[in-house]
């Protein structure tokens, strides 16, 4: 479970896993100040009761939001906080409100309480200003169980410190899953995958979410890292030039181009996000289909969504993987959000987030700073049957940096969306 | 009846459609002015402190913007273009026959279901692992696996063509029912038939001229709507690129905080866009017009063998039916989805029912579900109220003589102004107007929302009730008033009465119209206040078809409720004013 981030031995890669090290010790001169934090945490947990938490989350899964919901339950009945879940189509939409409110002059009393975001949307949100800046994160009794030194993308988002303004909420990696009955042997890198999708048999059964989709994204990014040569660019801020940053991405569009016209529905059309493309592997109409989380297809084959003939795998050079998060927007109400996304890191909120029968989300705790009655708890969680062990899970790739997020989407935009 | 009371009357009546006018508009303008300020690069939050060109040079640069732009100008000509033609052939079969009371009744659940619901059961039906195919498969088609085919979405917009076509050709029957009854179609009708032209002849010469100008602000309703649809072509438009309308959505949405400029210059354009596909319709109809004419000089009969006009008959019906059938066959298929745990490729039903859906999320939907029943109730009232009011006060001035000409061509304007909310597309001043509900701390307020659908529902209620109205006998009330009733008494107790079923169908209108909203719900809630609309949208973007088709049985549900609920209380009231002829 821990060292999940390996990084491939680039030297400017070498260099930043360094960076985050220091960071991470950084955050070490800031533990005993957590320590001190605990009595404040209590008075905001006192504070809280009564209160009423809008949590702005993404709602297109069943599975996710029943979870929100078992959430919502808990803390109705331990802290007197009734937590909202407010479905959102798109993160972004939560930016652009909190925006909207901003530029109305509402400093306080916002909508948004708490919203789950990472990457992109929180490097938008941080730029603007728009998030509650006291750290709070760091002081959270449940970040005690955390190890950011293992696991260095906790205060590192897509490469953007995350300063305590998000408390991390779960781990992910990007997984393909197939299914057995028409795939004898899964295309385990970004070549073998362009040879898989231009054989006759598999006309047309291959697709990705459309960008700017958050999977759909990923997966772009995924074999931009595989395929362009010196892959340490994206370690880098993308440059400002646009035509140029496009031009450094050269073998990703010829990836694309090569394959474009034997995708699903020959790329006219491609599916809204990756719960859209599980159904679509369900129903056969493609044969691969991915997802940020490795139980996505264990779930979906206890909720029949899938045939049991799905399994999962991993490119063998590792794919990506990074971490998603809680953030409080700036004009947010009270403090209850805080003890929301305490209880939401807490073991047992993890314990259950983790299990794949009820959503399988890996837990961003360390095993070795928690009590070792927990620890053995979450060992002992089922596995599905089509979800990878940890050692097949291990080799993984870091998130480019979130400017280069901008240049894939638009580029994949005029070329693919715009005719 | 004393001057004194009754200018007193008068002077309320007058005052309150003077509220009506502000508290409609208010929104639409403030938002327009939202949208102009950043498209014009002036958003200080954003560090847009000066007036420049650059978000205009930016939108243009948008890849694929004509492609967007075509694709709506096709989509929305071509749904209302059929949509008028399908409807008023079929008018035309009706009102000769006498089958406009039918088919009111048949049309009206159609004219419930939201937009989205719609949408869904298209998506159900007809995708390559839809309904369809899979009654088809294999033993018919061969496929045991979905075919890879464009079907929904298609890649011209042909299928949110025909999703419109089946929504606007109910909303304009019932329109053009009541414009028909207006100029008397069926004497007209006689006439034209007495000087030897057939009866689709005479119809289409005669009849729809007349029919055409009294159905202008319907149809530009259908026009303007479909030009800006967004929540029915997320569904079945298609997205490479998609539509101008669903682009500024994104635009809105994306992270990146710059493109909030180009959203703005988008919403504009849409504008603009609404007013190039009126003036296409306007000058189209123009020369239509024209050529009718030239016809009708010209002495033509246009007569075909009977056989043929049969034939033609029967294909015009098969046609304007078509869409409208594949809409049930789809909100069967929804229904369908409802109940099934397993349903795989190529079942033709599911292999194991069940209640999974209603168990999984049935507490969201369950509040949804509320949420849209007691807004849609409170905002119909409302709107029911407003629309009695603001009649009565145009009746009253009317009658009274107290008004010229100048001043009733200033009535009729003010009228037209309630419409704007139409007229204008929806996201050239939501995004506007979130704005100022943020700053007027009224955002995501149950208040708000209700207000904000007032302004939508307000305008179909008066569409639906406003003939009636104006066509209520006025011997009633002289009767009653020299009989000495008051003007309270002769409204409460002689005109509302007669007026009943008319006032029940605009209830149900206005509570359908509130139900379909998704664009103004989004925006005026801010997100916080899930309707039935909203929470399909969301599922139609996932994996759970059960918890879709949940979704989609009770949008169907709830205005069929209210409408059946009109029709009962109607006929139960009716019984005693039964010699009443309205």
């Amino acid at each position: 479970m821990t060292a999940q981030l390996s990084f491939p031995s680039f030297s400017v890669l070498w260099m930043l896993s360094a960076l985050k090290a220091l960071f991470a010790a950084g955050l070490m001169a800031f533990l005993p100040f957590s320590t001190m934090a605990a009595d404040k945490f209590e008075t905001f947990v006192d504070q809280a009761r009564g209160q009423s938490v809008y949590f702005n989350a993404w709602g297109g899964s069943p599975a996710i939001n029943a979870y929100i919901a078992w959430a919502a339950d808990q803390l109705k009945v331990r802290n007197d906080i009734t937590l909202i879940h407010v479905k959102l189509t798109d993160t972004a939409d939560a930016v652009s409100r909190i925006l909207a409110e901003k530029t109305a002059g509402k400093t306080s009393g916002g909508s948004v309480d708490l919203v789950w975001v990472n990457g992109e949307n929180f490097a938008s949100l941080k730029r603007q200003n728009l998030l509650q800046d006291e750290g709070w994160a760091f002081s959270l009794p449940s970040f005690t169980y955390t190890d950011s030194a293992a696991l260095p993308a906790l205060i590192s988002d897509f490469a953007t410190p995350t300063d305590g303004l998000e408390s991390p909420w779960g781990r992910a990696q990007l997984v393909f899953g197939y299914d057995t009955a028409y795939v004898a042997a899964p295309p385990r890198s970004a070549a073998a995958l362009s040879n898989w999708v231009k054989q006759d048999d598999n006309q047309g059964r291959f697709t990705f979410p459309r960008p700017p989709d958050f999977t759909g994204t990923s997966f772009l990014k995924q074999i931009a890292l595989e395929v362009v040569p010196d892959s340490s660019i994206f370690a880098a801020p993308a440059p400002a030039d646009m035509d140029s940053a496009d031009a450094m991405l050269e073998p990703l569009w010829a990836w694309l181009a090569d394959v474009s016209s034997n995708l699903w529905r020959a790329g006219r059309h491609y599916p809204v996000n990756y719960t859209d493309m599980v159904r679509l592997l369900g129903d056969g109409e493609v044969a691969i289909a991915m997802a940020f989380n490795p139980a996505e297809f264990s779930n979906g084959i206890a909720q029949g969504i899938l045939p049991d003939t799905v399994r999962s795998y991993i490119h063998e050079g590792g794919t990506l993987a990074n971490v998603h998060f809680v953030a409080i927007p700036f004009n947010a109400n009270g403090p209850a959000a805080k003890v929301v996304a305490n209880f939401l890191l807490s073991p047992e909120a993890q314990l259950r987030k983790a299990n794949s029968e009820i959503w399988g989300d890996p837990t961003v705790l360390s095993m070795a700073k928690l009590p070792p009655e927990d620890a053995a708890a979450f060992a002992s969680l089922p596995r599905g049957i089509a979800t990878l062990s940890d050692a097949q899970l291990s080799r993984s790739l870091a998130e480019p940096h979130p400017s280069w997020v901008k240049v894939i989407e638009q580029g994949w935009e005029k070329r693919y969306a715009a005719n | 009846m004393s001057g004194q009371l009754f200018t007193a009357h008068h002077t309320v009546l007058a005052a309150g459609t003077k509220v009506i006018l502000v508290f409609v508009l208010t929104p639409v303008l403030a938002g327009l002015v939202g949208a102009v300020l950043p498209a014009t690069g002036w958003f200080p939050p954003l560090g847009g402190d000066s007036i420049s060109l650059s978000p205009l040079r930016n939108f243009l640069l948008e890849p694929g913007l004509m492609t967007s732009v075509s694709l709506s100008i096709f989509t929305a000509l071509m749904a209302t273009t059929l949509s008028y033609l399908l409807a008023i052939g079929l008018l035309a079969v009706l009102v000769g026959t006498g089958g406009g009371a039918f088919l009111t009744r048949l049309i009206s659940p159609l004219l419930s279901v939201p937009h989205i619901t719609i949408a869904v059961g298209f998506l159900f039906l007809l995708q390559p692992s839809g309904w369809l195919i899979r009654l088809l498969s294999p033993w018919a088609t061969g496929w045991d696996r979905p075919p890879n085919l464009n079907l929904v979405p298609d890649e011209a917009g042909w299928m949110l063509v025909t999703g419109l076509v089946a929504k606007e050709v109910p909303f304009l029957i019932l329109m053009g029912l009541s414009a028909a009854s207006q100029i008397d179609a069926r004497r007209l009708l006689e006439v034209g038939r007495s000087l030897g032209y057939g009866p689709l002849t005479s119809w289409y010469l005669v009849v729809q001229p007349q029919l055409g100008r009294r159905l202008f602000l319907p149809v530009m309703i259908v026009l303007v709507f479909s030009v800006s649809v967004v929540d029915m072509a997320l569904v079945l438009a298609p997205s490479t690129p998609a539509p101008l309308a669903v682009r500024i959505l994104v635009w809105f949405r994306d992270p990146d905080l710059m493109r909030q400029f180009v959203a703005a210059v988008g919403a504009l354009a849409q504008m603009g866009l609404a007013l190039i596909c009126c003036a296409i319709w306007v000058a189209a109809s123009a020369i239509c017009a024209r050529v009718i004419r030239h016809i009708c000089w010209s002495g033509w009969r246009l007569t075909t063998h009977p056989l043929l006009a049969r034939v033609g008959r029967f294909w015009l019906l098969g046609l304007a039916v078509l869409p409208c059938a594949l809409a049930a066959a789809g909100l069967t298929s929804s229904l369908i989805w409802a109940f099934a745990d397993i349903w795989r490729f190529p079942d033709g039903l599911p292999s194991r029912w069940g209640l999974q859906a209603w168990m999984m999320t049935s507490d969201g939907l369950l509040h949804a579900a509320l949420t849209s029943l007691v807004l849609g109730l409170a905002a119909a009232s409302v709107s029911v109220f407003a629309a009695v009011f603001w009649l009565e006060g145009v009746s009253a001035r009317t009658r009274t003589g107290q008004i010229g000409a100048a001043d009733r061509l200033a009535g009729s304007q003010a009228e037209g102004l309630i419409y704007l909310p139409l007229l204008i597309p929806q996201a050239a001043f939501l995004f506007g107007l979130q704005i100022l509900l943020i700053w007027l701390g009224a955002d995501g307020m149950f208040l708000t929302l209700l207000w904000v659908h007032v302004v939508f529902v307000f305008p179909y209620v008066m569409l639906s009730l406003g003939p009636s109205w104006r066509r209520f006998d006025r011997s009633f009330t002289d009767l009653a008033a020299n009989l000495g009733a008051g003007p309270c008494r002769r409204f409460c107790a002689v005109k509302l009465p007669i007026l009943l079923i008319p006032v029940l169908t605009a209830f149900a209108v206005g509570f359908a119209v509130s139900q379909a909203l998704y664009l103004p719900t989004v925006f005026a809630s801010n997100g916080r206040i899930a309707t039935l609309t909203t929470e399909a949208v969301i599922l139609a973007s996932g994996a759970g078809r059960q918890t879709l088709g949940a979704a989609s049985l009770l949008q169907m549900a709830l205005p069929l409720a209210v409408f059946l609920s009109a029709d009962l209380i109607g006929l139960a009231r009716f019984r005693r004013f039964s010699w009443f002829r309205v």
